[in-house]
């Protein structure tokens, strides 16, 4: 059952026009067509014999169906294409537009997707007025995203040299790349030969890439939901708590955390899961004198070692 | 069991679709079951205000009009509710396809499948099964984590003033902000709010992240002019200290800072270990620079190197 009221009418209206032109359609061909399971699809064809311009006069749809194909016994006029709204209209004109933008799209793709465009506006009228009120731009790392997708199409392997914040360092390393995505960035899901292990890398931190002639073997591996945030720091995973005063605010906002406690000065204590606790030194230096760590000691203890030293640069040059 | 409201809303839609004449409240509550079943007039009447802004929410025109004896009826004119023509080929639906996909919310997400529905029943062709073979393997998702987006997307889609509390990167203590809503731009995975600042007089924008609390609309219509062309993106670059005025002169450590090289306007190896780089120099630099620790040494200008060894000795303290 649709959980949405609003969606599941938006989707009955457009099914009643779709199956008059298809007497004796598939469920599975109408269920792939509008996007919906069979499930989704069987729960509308429940709901529409019950409606019409009136339960009275016995003016209801006569549509039903085996399981199989679906039939519409006393097809009416009712059904035309309807106008899109200004949502539907935003949501698709929007996408479209920050997808014309990436870095890498293919020339083909590109051009298809500027002509729907342009017909969409037109056909969308005035209800694509609102369309210009949101906007996407995708960040462009344009020269590496070809290779990886040229690897990704031909399925061969990469060599990157990739640049690791946490340790501030260059690695080379052989990777089997497993998918694009983009958030924000554009990052590369891939099995990485080197750390026999699923890395993520973000596309503006690889220094360097070649595209191998050996083909790409990644294990079979599930696909990670990205919709629960790219980074998923696990439970087992050593604890972090950084104190930061009003200025260090940010941290709440680039790191994922298990809690953030307002503090009475309206700065937070913020408790973090990370699997490698002394690449946060990178971000006790970076606060200043907005935040410091409060545990793990070492860490602390390393960042203030790390400031003692790089102050002894400066005495005497005034 | 209450009637689903999706097949109340399916059969106002028909009725007012279907009808040559407009329909008054009474004809609408006899013909439709769910209406008979509401009870009192006031519940009833309550139901089918809010039944109405669905539909509308959905796309549907429906008009008002009062009738010789002073009756109010309603009717959506099938020209006004008709989709114009537009035929998209293969390709060009197969990237709408793609497009529609990059929602991540559910709202948008919602509209953006609804209105390919409606496309589909105006007869846009299926993908066939080959397109994902010679098409870009790029999976493209917009976030959208935070809460203020709906209620400020609405507000921008309709020019409806807000007001929201909004906490300031360095400030302790959240400020209630009156905003006329203008646009919203999302770039490096982060969504802004570009609109005009009542109590400023200025136009501001806004991170949503910062936003605290519920954001509430104001009666009223806009009172400055909304400017054509709005500035989101450049904004939010000097903030983030990509527009760079003036350069900067530091020594590196051999083989440290790759980021900091692949920005260097010029570079060259000092033969002792350490390499002298010229890069540009913007807002942010100075907390840039302190996270490479002892790596890094500023040589001018003065003021950055002062900037450094403040936020250096900060973290000395521990």
């Amino acid at each position: 059952m649709a959980a949405n009221a609003i969606d599941q009418t938006r989707r009955m209206l457009s099914l009643v026009t779709y199956l008059r032109e298809r007497p004796g359609a598939h469920v599975s061909d109408v269920a792939r067509a509008f996007g919906i399971s069979e499930d989704e699809l069987i729960s509308d064809l429940d709901v529409l014999p019950m409606c019409g311009t009136s339960f009275r006069g016995g003016d209801l749809l006569d549509i039903d169906t085996d399981g199989d194909r679906i039939w519409w016994h006393n097809p009416d006029d009712v059904a035309e294409p309807l106008r899109l709204a200004a949502d539907e209209a935003t949501a698709l004109l929007v996408a479209a537009r920050a997808v014309t933008t990436l870095p890498g799209l293919r020339e083909g793709d590109r051009q298809a997707l500027l002509r729907a465009t342009a017909k969409l506006e037109a056909a969308a009228g005035e209800a694509a007025g609102a369309s210009s009120r949101l906007s996407v731009t995708f960040e462009s790392e344009g020269g590496v995203f070809a290779e990886v997708d040229r690897a990704i199409s031909e399925r061969r392997r990469l060599w990157l040299r990739y640049y690791s914040p946490a340790r501030d360092e260059l690695t080379e390393r052989e990777v089997d790349p497993i998918r694009l995505f983009a958030v924000g960035h554009t990052y590369m899901e891939a099995w990485c030969r080197l750390s026999e292990a699923r890395r993520t890398f973000r596309l503006d931190r690889v220094a360097e890439i070649k595209l191998l002639d050996a083909p790409a073997a990644p294990p079979e591996l599930e696909l990670r939901d990205l919709s629960e945030g790219l980074v998923q720091p696990s439970a087992e995973d050593p604890e972090v708590v950084v104190e930061v005063g009003p200025g260090g605010r940010w941290v709440a906002e680039y790191y994922p955390h298990d809690s953030a406690e307002e503090q009475p000065d309206g700065g937070l204590r913020i408790t973090l899961r990370t699997p490698a606790p002394a690449s946060l030194r990178r971000l006790a230096l970076r606060l200043g004198g907005d935040g410091r760590i409060v545990s793990p000691r070492e860490l602390a203890e390393s960042a203030r070692l790390a400031a003692d030293e790089a102050l002894a640069a400066y005495d005497g040059r005034e | 069991m209450a009637i689903a409201k999706a097949e109340r809303l399916m059969n106002l839609a028909l009725c007012l679709l279907g009808t040559r004449r407009p329909l008054s409240k009474r004809e609408l509550r006899g013909s439709i079951e769910a209406y008979l079943e509401a009870g009192t007039d006031d519940s009833f009447n309550r139901m089918f205000e809010r039944d109405k802004e669905d539909l509308r929410e959905l796309g549907l025109v429906i008009e008002t009009v009062e009738n010789l004896d002073g009756e109010t009826g309603y009717l959506a004119r099938r020209d006004s509710n008709r989709l114009p023509p537009i035929t998209l080929d293969a390709e060009e639906a197969a990237a709408l396809g793609l497009a529609a996909k990059v929602w991540q919310q559910a709202r948008l997400a919602g509209a953006a499948s609804g209105a390919l529905q409606k496309l589909r029943a105006a007869g846009m062709p299926e993908a066939e099964d080959a397109y994902e073979a010679h098409h870009s393997a790029l999976e493209p998702r917009i976030p959208v984590h935070e809460a203020a987006f709906e209620p400020l997307m609405l507000a921008c889609r309709d020019r409806r003033p807000v007001v929201f509390d909004y906490r300031k990167a360095n400030a302790a203590r959240p400020e209630q902000r009156q905003v006329e809503p203008w646009t919203l731009e999302c770039w490096r995975g982060h969504w802004y709010l570009a609109g005009w600042d009542r109590d400023r007089g200025a136009e501001r924008v806004f991170r949503l992240s910062r936003i605290t609390g519920r954001v509430r609309s104001r009666a009223g219509s806009f009172t400055a002019p909304v400017p054509d062309a709005v500035t989101v993106r450049e904004t939010v670059e000097s903030w983030a200290g990509e527009t760079a005025t003036r350069s900067a002169l530091i020594r590196l450590r051999s083989g440290c800072g790759y980021p900091l090289r692949a920005r260097a306007v010029s570079s060259r190896d000092l033969g002792d270990g350490w390499d002298e780089l010229e890069i540009p120099y913007g807002h942010g630099l100075d907390a840039w620079l302190v996270e490479f620790g002892p790596d890094v040494v500023v040589l001018e200008p003065a003021d950055l190197r002062a900037d450094v060894v403040e936020r250096l000795r900060a973290v000395a303290k521990g």
